[in-house]
């Protein structure tokens, strides 16, 4: 296990990267931090990245309204 | 730690501040002139006995109260100071272990008795504890220069400056509560720390453009994958208020170090920095 880790410079940045996330994710978890959705806010209109979906059929329909 | 493993991490750290004078004594002198000279051309352009009514106001706000009440308003006058601190510990230690590859003086450091570990913990205190001892000898020589400009404009204005001794009394109690922010800020920004030293460590060119990068690129990556942004609201909730870090009372200093989010921080950077340590086994 030590070995592979210590194999090359992206072994090891990979591995210390990961056990840093887990640490980071693990704690988030435990400890109930918000884990929010960036929400950009605007006066013009609401965009969630959650929404993008929606927002692309809306846009699809829109498109095809034209269309017709 | 023995007589000599004591000496040789001090003459570690007398290398570092030789090495980086520029950052941990020229720029904080260099801000100070800048200052000195700002606040002596906007005391030319105003009008005498307006400045003589300001002299004898000052002097007698600080007249009487205690040092460490109004330690505060001359924290105010060190912001700068700090953000020029930040400014030059993010150059340092992005270019702390990438610079020594680069100049190939990796191999004379990894010849002598010294081991990565001692190496890589020096340059953290060189960070943590000596660079804002530097910073606090120059805003307190810029205080005292102050000083004594405002009592030879005292004397020329024939103003009773009952308070100097007063007001000079809190802006040196300012300079601990200063000293003891940047310590306290360096604990809590201590995974920003170890961030910065693995990628000076593992970055082959541009050490800031790979630890930036990566940065981004995990924070989506968690997005993406987990649906989550735990990693981008701990950064957030790290670096968004200064309070946290910032001591203004000398009340808040044990509270602000033996609390769960300083001590989850080093914790967690200490991962970061082991990752550092061992990435200084990889040397081209």
């Amino acid at each position: 296990m030590r070995d592979l880790i210590l194999r090359n410079r992206f072994t090891l940045l990979l591995t210390t990267l990961a056990v840093y996330m887990a640490a980071l994710v693990m704690e988030g978890a435990i400890t109930g931090r918000e884990a929010r959705v960036v929400d950009f806010e605007n006066p013009y209109f609401d965009l969630n990245l959650n929404n993008l979906e929606e927002y692309r059929q809306r846009r699809d329909e829109a498109a095809d309204e034209r269309d017709v | 730690m023995d007589k000599f493993s004591f000496f040789r991490f001090v003459a570690l750290l007398q290398r570092e501040v030789l090495e980086h004078r520029n950052l941990f004594i020229g720029a904080p002198l260099v801000l100070a002139l800048l200052m000195l000279v700002s606040a002596i051309w906007v005391a030319t352009q105003i009008d005498a006995a307006e400045l003589a009514e300001g002299l004898q106001f000052i002097s007698v706000l600080f007249n009487g109260l205690s040092p460490f009440d109004m330690a505060p308003f001359f924290m105010l006058a060190a912001v700068p100071f700090l953000l020029m601190l930040y400014v030059c510990s993010l150059i340092y230690l992005l270019s702390a272990l990438y610079q020594d590859r680069k100049d190939m003086s990796v191999f004379f450091w990894q010849s002598m008795p010294v081991s990565n570990m001692q190496t890589i913990l020096s340059k953290l205190v060189t960070i943590i504890l000596v660079a804002p001892i530097f910073y606090v000898l120059v805003i307190f020589a810029t205080y005292l220069f102050a000083m004594i400009c405002i009592t030879i404009m005292g004397i020329s204005f024939d103003v009773d400056l009952v308070g100097i001794g007063w007001m000079f009394l809190a802006a040196v109690a300012s300079l601990v509560l200063l000293y003891l922010s940047a310590v306290v800020s360096g604990l809590w920004l201590l995974p920003l720390m170890g961030w910065l030293l693995l990628f000076s460590a593992f970055a082959k060119k541009t050490p800031l453009l790979w630890a930036a990068g990566m940065f981004i690129l995990l924070g989506f990556l968690e997005d993406f994958i987990f649906g989550t942004q735990y990693f981008a609201n701990w950064v957030e909730s790290r670096t968004a208020n200064p309070n946290q870090y910032l001591i203004m009372e000398f009340s808040s200093i044990f509270q602000s170090v033996f609390n769960y989010e300083t001590l989850f921080g080093i914790l967690v950077g200490s991962i970061l920095i082991t990752g550092a340590v061992y990435m200084r086994r990889f040397v081209d």
